[in-house]
């Protein structure tokens, strides 16, 4: 028999526990990557392409306090602005839902290519949305949950506003990383409300990636001391923001991770060493054969690197294929975006975490092996 | 027979080394699952501890949370004059339109900004609700830009300690006092003067208004009148349910408890299995013996399956344990979804809670054990009685 044959014969010796314990470490990486994709996307939110020219302008107040619409034509001729468009959070519920998970918001159709390039949709049906007062575009997630068709009616019941609105879908787009926003014409929510002359942000593209900090500073020195100061800031500062309003609930994730990893090594760790514990009178007869140490603690650590491999591959290959076919976002209840995936880096923290594994869980049956003596393993019964 | 029940109590305890890397990841589990659903039941229990059931709120009709409603002060006037409104000493009615104002403030510990609920009270507005007192300090003087913070968001916000000063929408607000709302959402609120606040963001409404009604009967006369009124077109609902229905933050977070309880546990059962499966073959001998001494097949059955509930009892108390010692009544926070701010809130492990650890850890221990059970139930008397 050849050594690797030894090992593995060793290992899957008892089917029934080398199963039992390749499925434990496989159930606990999957949790473990799933909790570091959730909070890879709380600390590190996906960036879209456009990303880094985009800048959000809101009021200094707060998200809440709208805009006045008198600022547009100041902030359009502030030198670095190549695109302007205003962005208001309608916060409606869909008909029906007391808790819509998508947002909507209505916004300057002739602005989208410019200021949101990475949304993606045919000529036609832009024109189209442009074209109707009443219409909205929908992300391709949105369209696929609620199963939409273009021309199909898409009433929002205000909560924010008082208004409804009455939409009809001219058309979807996919391509950002939250293909689930809706966007309607913001010249029909000021209708509705009478024409308020207000507006919920305001969001830039930036010339130039150079420009977009004196962009930045412009904005922001312009409406100083106004009746409506502003807080202009780069796409991701906004969105970090509002990712640093989850408060304590990050740290709770990340420390609910490292409790796992710990649960993970204890479980696994002791089945590894009742599986040795089991064989040390063989472990004595290796040794009294002629074995040395090192070679012993080699094939207890490799037998215990193959179930862990083996969990590994078990376990994030099976998370990996549920991410592709599970749609988290509807499971969640639209806590979590539609698609989530495992970057490299999670999958590497988990490869390291199912290698680690394997040292610590052989530690400590060889250090015990290596300190039998050979006639005490002989003499120990069961 | 009965199963021998010492034996399997025992049993449990001598190969201690064993089970106790079973009981210890089975303990997390649990631990793991009362700590987040109790942060789910803190959030409730804050939302249940607002309100007074004498108290009518009302808002504008669609509108899911004060900040978002907007109350006239012709509607105001209608609804304070309406018959079955406590009236004060002065026979003024006991009403407060309230100014909702979202605010973002910088945290105290440099970790970014979040928003901060700040509510303009007219003096009614405070002896409409008791449960907010004074703690340190003095109350704002009406007329001066000042404001009172929640104790507990003072913790959480720099510049909400007493003497300091924030500057939000062109206005410097100074803090003169600090307030406990005893574990309710007022917790979670800065306020001032009412007048102050809506000459300060340049509001011509209210947000909201809350009102006392002379008695239970009132209160449901007060509301059918203002619902026949379709001119009005504002919502009343009584205080202690308005605040009732505040708990769409606790959904993801109870989502989040389940599904990490669910897949923890499968871990975990794989782990009880291998430990009780490795006992049991440890035993055959002793099995083999009970079966000899007339025990019966369903009473080693019924045996091994105590021994994964005990087992996993101990662990479901050592986790409880752990989640109450380390946990209960922890003030923390998180970004409420209704109001748009941060809402502040306690760990609360309820007896409740723990019982449903308990028991959850129990059904954990008893499917882990079924197999290794069955296995024991099954051995061969002879062939376990020849065993090594």
């Amino acid at each position: 028999m050849t050594i690797p044959g030894f090992i593995i014969k060793n290992a899957f010796r008892n089917k029934r526990r080398a199963a039992l314990c390749v499925l434990s470490v496989a159930a606990s990486l999957a949790l473990l990557v799933i909790l570091l994709v959730i909070l890879d996307f709380f600390v590190n939110p996906p960036e879209d392409v456009g990303s880094s020219l985009r800048i959000a302008v809101r009021n200094k107040v707060s998200l809440a306090a709208p805009l006045p619409v008198r600022q547009r034509p100041i902030i359009a001729k502030i030198p670095g602005v190549e695109a302007l468009t205003a962005l208001t959070y309608f916060g409606g519920n869909y008909h029906g839902e007391s808790s819509t998970y998508f947002a909507q918001f209505g916004m300057e159709p002739s602005q989208l290519e410019a200021v949101f390039g990475e949304a993606k949709m045919p000529r036609d049906q832009l024109e189209a949305w442009m074209a109707n007062r009443t219409s909205c575009i929908v992300g391709a997630d949105t369209a696929k949950r609620y199963n939409l068709k273009v021309g199909d009616k898409f009433p929002l019941v205000g909560t924010i506003y008082p208004v409804d609105l009455d939409l009809t879908i001219a058309g979807f787009y996919k391509g950002t990383t939250d293909d689930r926003n809706v966007f309607f014409h913001q010249k029909y929510l000021d209708e509705l409300l009478g024409d308020p002359g207000t507006v919920g942000m305001w969001w830039i593209k930036a010339r130039s990636a150079e420009e977009v900090p004196g962009v930045i500073d412009r904005v922001n020195a312009a409406f100083a001391n106004s009746s409506a100061e502003v807080l202009a800031e780069t796409e991701r500062a906004f969105q970090m923001d509002f990712i640093s309003m989850m408060a304590n609930v990050k740290s709770l994730i990340a420390s609910i991770c490292s409790v796992v990893v710990f649960a993970l090594a204890l479980v696994s760790a002791s089945t590894m060493s009742m599986a040795i514990r089991e064989r040390i009178r063989e472990l004595s007869v290796l040794k009294a054969l002629g074995f040395r140490r090192h070679e012993l603690f080699a094939f207890i650590l490799a037998e215990s690197f193959g179930l862990a491999a083996v969990g590994f591959i078990l376990g994030v290959g099976g998370i990996c294929a549920a991410f592709a076919s599970v749609d988290f976002s509807a499971a969640s209840g639209g806590f979590l975006p539609s698609s989530l995936s495992a970057t490299p880096r999670i999958i590497g923290i988990a490869a390291l975490v199912a290698v680690g594994l394997g040292i610590i869980s052989s530690l400590a049956p060889a250090l015990s092996v290596s300190r039998l003596s050979v006639v005490d393993g002989l003499k120990t019964l069961d | 027979m009965l199963p021998l029940l010492k034996y399997h109590v025992r049993s449990v305890f001598v190969r201690w080394r064993s089970t106790f890397a079973t009981i210890i990841g089975l303990a997390l589990v649990i631990a793991v699952f009362v700590m987040v659903q109790s942060l789910a039941v803190g959030i409730e229990k804050t939302s249940a501890n607002t309100g007074d059931p004498r108290n009518l709120l009302v808002t504008r009709q669609g509108a899911l949370a004060e900040a978002t409603s907007v109350i006239t002060r012709e509607q105001f006037n209608i609804i304070r004059y309406l018959p079955g409104v406590e009236l004060d000493a002065t026979g003024t009615p006991i009403a407060s339109g309230d100014t909702l104002i979202i605010i973002n403030l910088p945290r105290r510990d440099g970790t970014g900004n979040s928003n901060v609920m700040l509510r303009g009270v007219a003096p009614a507005g405070r002896a409409l609700r008791p449960q907010v007192s004074l703690v340190e300090g003095r109350w704002f003087v009406p007329g001066h830009r000042e404001v009172v913070a929640s104790r507990r968001l003072a913790n959480r916000f720099a510049n909400l300690h007493i003497g300091g000063q924030f500057k939000t929408g062109g206005v410097e607000l100074t803090v003169v006092g600090i307030f406990d709302g005893q574990r309710s959402a007022f917790d979670s609120e800065v306020w001032l003067d009412a007048d102050e606040a809506r000459s300060a963001f340049d509001r011509p409404d209210y947000s909201s208004m809350l009102l006392r009604a002379q008695s239970d009967e009132a209160l449901a006369g007060i509301r059918r009148t203002i619902e026949a009124n379709r001119r009005l077109k504002v919502k009343a609902v009584s205080e202690v349910a308005y605040y009732k229905e505040l708990t769409r933050t606790a959904g993801p977070i109870k989502w989040l408890g389940n599904g990490l309880a669910i897949v923890m546990s499968i871990g975990a059962l794989f782990a009880a299995m291998n430990t009780l499966y490795a006992s049991v073959g440890a035993r055959t001998r002793e099995i083999g013996t009970l079966r000899v001494l007339g025990f019966r097949r369903r009473s080693i059955l019924l045996g091994f399956l105590l021994e994964g509930a005990l087992l996993a009892a101990i662990a479901g108390i050592l986790g409880c344990a752990a989640a109450y010692f380390g946990w209960n009544g922890t003030s923390t926070g998180t970004f409420g979804q209704e109001t748009f701010t941060e809402i502040v809130f306690d760990f609360q492990i309820t007896p409740f809670l723990i019982a449903q650890g308990i028991t959850f850890a129990i059904v954990v221990g008893l499917i882990g054990s079924f197999l290794p059970a069955l296995r024991a139930a099954r051995l061969p008397v002879i062939a376990s009685l020849k065993a090594a």
